[in-house]
This record gives structure tokens, C-alpha cells and sequence, in this order.
């Protein structure tokens, strides 16, 4: 593995965990809770990818490499119909038609 | 349900068995019959429909999908971390073109990943009701373009009364 890949990957890494944190800071600060569900699902999305991304480099074979692409696709999955369950739940008055 | 039918939804369970368990070939003896009961119980929950994704209007979508992700997460980023910027959150009723279906639903999915919106029901009129981060952003056009994508790639005609 080169170092210019190793190196790559950990700055994936470090920008995902950074996006973990600003999908925290949303759920502490958005207003209402649809709103954190947002926080949540997308920058936890985006964080969880650029972590699986900059994994990719120290797997030992590319069958490692499927099982990430694997967890992330499942926690996509399953994220995005969570969120909506919970939005329809919280959903306040609808609007004027 | 018939054994060609079966054997089409069992191939991407049996591929996930083999990801999740290695490709052992002693650990097929439990992959095979738990692929075949998968395809059964998912035919029996979504029948097959005949109408195979089309390849080239996916990849758009699957391009347009990513692209949304990644847009999707650093606004979220930057609205969560810049206190100028903030949110203005409210409820958006967006008639939808596609008929109610498995295809609808797999819309929706995807509709959570694009950014700002959320979908959160249907109202009487069977509109879509989506939870938009900032209400002054143009919901209902960017919704549309996302369900053009999608319905192009399921092979389905969208259609706005």
C-alpha cells in the first residue's frame, strides 16, 4: 500500500468523524425534532462513507473492502426509513392545502 | 411464483450471505437455503413486477444520489455549525407524479438523502409531505427533478395532473 493512499484515507477518516460532529451539533442545536432527524441522517450519511472511503486503503482483500460498502449501504438503508417513521410520528399540522 | 423468479431475487441474497460469511464453501450448506427462504419471503412481501431497472437512467440516478449525499451533509454541516445560518423549518405538500407503489416508496427512500428534505407522510390528497430544513428553498422543484430521476430509472412515466 502506497503512502500517498495511506494518507489519503486518513484524511477521510478525520473528514468524516468531523461531519459525526457537526450532525451532533445539529442535533443539540435544530430547533424541532424532524429537524435533528435531519442532522442526523445526512451528515451521519456522509460521515459514515468518507469513514468507509478512507478505509477502503488498509483492507486486506477487496472481500473486506464489499463487507464495509456492505455496512454502509445497510445503515443507509435503514437510517433513511427510521427518520421517515419517526418523521411521520413527530409531523405537526398539515399545511393549507 | 415461478423458479426463474425465484432464482433472480435469490442471486442478491445469496451475493449478501457470501459478503457477510466469506465465500466458505462449507458455510453454503446453511447460504443456500437461507438465500432461497429470502427470495420466497421477499416475493411473497413484493411480488415481482416485470419491469427490470434500466441500466443507464440508474447509474444517473445512482450519480445524481451520491452527488446529493455529499451536498446534503455539508449543508447540514454548515447550518448546524455556523449560527448565522440556521434553520427554517416547515411542512411542504408536494403532489407526486408516480402512482402509489413499491416504486413510490423506493422514491421516498431516496428523497431523504437530497438536501433540506425529509418526507414525513402523505396528506387527504395523497400529496407528499415533506419536512423541508429551510422553507424559503425551492421544496417542490427540486423534489420533482429527484422523482423525474427516479421514475426514468425504474422505467416508470411520471405523470403531474
Amino acid at each position: 500500500m502506497s503512502a500517498v493512499l495511506a494518507f489519503l484515507g486518513l484524511l477521510a477518516v478525520a473528514a468524516g468523524a468531523g461531519f459525526f460532529v457537526a450532525g451532533t451539533a445539529g442535533v443539540i442545536r435544530f430547533p424541532d425534532t424532524p429537524s435533528r432527524l435531519h442532522a442526523l441522517t445526512k451528515a451521519d450519511n456522509l460521515g459514515l462513507g468518507l469513514v468507509v472511503l478512507g478505509l477502503l486503503p488498509f483492507v486486506p482483500g477487496w472481500f473486506f473492502a464489499l463487507k464495509l460498502l456492505l455496512v454502509w449501504a445497510l445503515v443507509l438503508l435503514s437510517g433513511a426509513t427510521a427518520a421517515q417513521l419517526i418523521a411521520e410520528r413527530v409531523r405537526g399540522p398539515e399545511p393549507p392545502a | 411464483m415461478s423458479m426463474a423468479a425465484v432464482v433472480r431475487r435469490g442471486l442478491p441474497f445469496l451475493g449478501l450471505w457470501l459478503v457477510l460469511a466469506g465465500p466458505d464453501p462449507s458455510g453454503l450448506a446453511f447460504g443456500l437455503p437461507a438465500a432461497a427462504l429470502a427470495a420466497g419471503m421477499s416475493l411473497r412481501l413484493l411480488p415481482a413486477s416485470g419491469r427490470a431497472p434500466r441500466l443507464r437512467p440508474a447509474l444517473r440516478l445512482g450519480a445524481a444520489v451520491l452527488q446529493a449525499s455529499v451536498g446534503a451533509g455539508i449543508d447540514i454541516a454548515r447550518r448546524a455549525l455556523d449560527p448565522r445560518r440556521g434553520v427554517r423549518p416547515g411542512v411542504v405538500a408536494v403532489p407526486l407524479g408516480m402512482p402509489p407503489g413499491p416504486a413510490r416508496d423506493g422514491f421516498r427512500l431516496l428523497a431523504s438523502l437530497q438536501p433540506g428534505t425529509l418526507p414525513c407522510g402523505l396528506d387527504g390528497a395523497g400529496r407528499l409531505l415533506v419536512h423541508a430544513l429551510d422553507t424559503g428553498l425551492p421544496v417542490a422543484a427540486e423534489m420533482h427533478a429527484a422523482e423525474a430521476l427516479f421514475a426514468a430509472a425504474a422505467g416508470q412515466a411520471v405523470r403531474h395532473g
